[in-house]
């Protein structure tokens, strides 16, 4: 009894000190400052305060915000632009530069694949920000790309999808990116 | 006298065992209590007993997984009530999103919330992944929990993408023609791709009913089984903390 006690304790210890040594490298924090607490009630409020004023945002939101609808669908009349909704309007926005095989599909999967190959591309083992200027550099640059494509798409696609100041002019021959 | 005193008090007991039976530890007053409430309690068992301070700072995680687990809730939520009224079939589908707008009792702030919920969703995600990239915490032995958290982040975009044609308006259609036609582009599989997405060649009736079912059940069950993936990993890989 007491020596399956013992065993037990001793293969937590292993794993533990496995555990340490996989992330030694990458544990750049001093522990010691950092005291343990038990997690119940002050974490668990900080989650309920975040829920609750995520609830609150949302219900003002949509007390004063209509979600949009238009017209009945008819398939008749195609409204000039079509857009995709604003979080594949980058895509969209690609798809009206670069030939379609390209910018629909090998472009959107290259990206995936390599999204989800990032940990292993990364031979870098440190998390230090200061240590990690190339890696942060790429991925800010990722993430501009991506929103200034939505931007464009957005705001900056007129009529049969074509390049438009109207929303920042205001020009009403144009309607701003919007369907006329 | 005694007798309405004996009821009484049998009555606050059994109050004492029904609240007892709901709360088992009572009040967090020490440690010990605290920790053993966590450990029995359904809805806080998925967090771990004890947390270093510096995890559950604010400015690590901004709350943006939390967030994002929130209103998946909030969308299951909003959209269970939408359910009730919704015809997915191209004869009802957009009256019934008019009768939710100006008839149903709080028809409208549930789409409203509903919508604006599921675009709230889609920006936590990303913010969520940018911030697990800043603060590198995809490196050894997180690898794979970032992998599962791009499948969760095409699995938000999609089902965002799905529910965007129920209310069958000029502008679903119109999106879901554009962004379907994306999928044809693909060499020898594209056309068939999009076929399947369609039911057909043109968003119709078969596109609705295909992509309701795929927005109500299919999408949230594969999300929500890889989120409690998700959440499991987290704790075995260990929370990677402050920097
Ligand atoms: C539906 C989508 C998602 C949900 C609900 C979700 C939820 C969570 C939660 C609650 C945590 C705990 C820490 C925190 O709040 O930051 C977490 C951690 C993590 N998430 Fe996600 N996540 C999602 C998508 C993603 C995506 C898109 C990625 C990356 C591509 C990702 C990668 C990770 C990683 C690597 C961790 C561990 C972080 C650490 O230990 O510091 N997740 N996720």
């Amino acid at each position: 009894m007491a020596t399956e006690a013992a065993d037990r304790i001793a293969a937590r210890q292993r794993v533990e000190a496995r555990r340490r040594q996989l992330e030694a490298p990458t544990t750049v924090r001093d522990d010691s400052e950092d005291e343990m607490i038990v997690s119940f009630p002050e974490f668990i409020f900080k989650e309920f305060i975040a829920a609750v004023a995520m609830t609150v945002f949302l219900v003002v939101v949509s007390i004063f915000l209509q979600a949009p609808l238009l017209g009945q669908a008819n398939p008749g009349v195609t409204p000039n632009p079509s857009k995709a909704p604003w979080y594949f309007l980058g895509l969209q926005e690609l798809l009206s530069r670069f030939p379609p095989l390209m910018a629909g599909v090998a472009f959107p999967t290259f990206v995936i694949v390599l999204m989800i190959l990032v940990p292993f591309l990364d031979r870098n083992p440190s998390r230090r920000p200061s240590e990690r200027k190339v890696a942060i550099i790429l991925f800010a640059l990722y993430m501009a790309i991506v929103v200034a494509l939505v931007i464009i798409g957005t705001f900056f696609r007129g009529h049969e999808f074509i390049w438009d100041w109207g929303w920042v002019l205001g020009n009403p021959q144009t309607c701003g990116g919007r369907a006329c | 006298m005694k007798v309405i005193r004996g009821a009484v008090d049998e009555m606050w007991s059994i109050i004492g065992q029904m609240t007892s039976s709901v709360f088992r530890h009572g009040l967090p007053l020490t440690d010990k209590i605290a920790a053993r409430t966590a450990l029995t309690n359904f809805v806080l068992h998925i967090h771990p007993v004890r947390v270093r301070r510096s995890w559950i700072r604010m400015s690590y995680t901004l709350c943006l997984g939390g967030l994002t687990f929130f209103l998946f809730i909030v969308l299951t939520v909003t959209g269970l009530y939408l359910m009730f009224y919704y015809v997915p079939s191209i004869n009802h589908a957009y009256q019934d999103m008019r009768d939710l707008q100006f008839v149903v009792t709080f028809g409208g702030l549930i789409r409203n919330m509903h919508r604006w919920a599921a675009h709230a969703m889609v920006i936590t995600v990303w913010l969520h992944m940018a911030r697990v990239f800043l603060t590198g915490a995809y490196k050894k032995p997180r690898e794979f929990n970032w992998g599962i958290g791009t499948v969760l982040l095409l699995i938000t975009l999609l089902l965002s993408f799905t529910g965007y044609l129920l209310p069958w308006d000029q502008l679903s259609i119109w999106a879901v023609t554009v962004g379907t036609n994306m999928a044809k582009y693909a060499p020898i599989a594209g056309p068939y791709t999009r076929y399947l997405m369609l039911g057909g060649h043109a968003v119709g009736d078969a596109t609705l009913l295909r992509f309701y079912v795929m927005h109500v059940v299919g999408l949230p069950l594969v999300g929500f089984l890889l989120m409690v993936v998700h959440f499991w990993r987290v704790r075995k890989d260990g929370f990677s903390g402050g920097l």
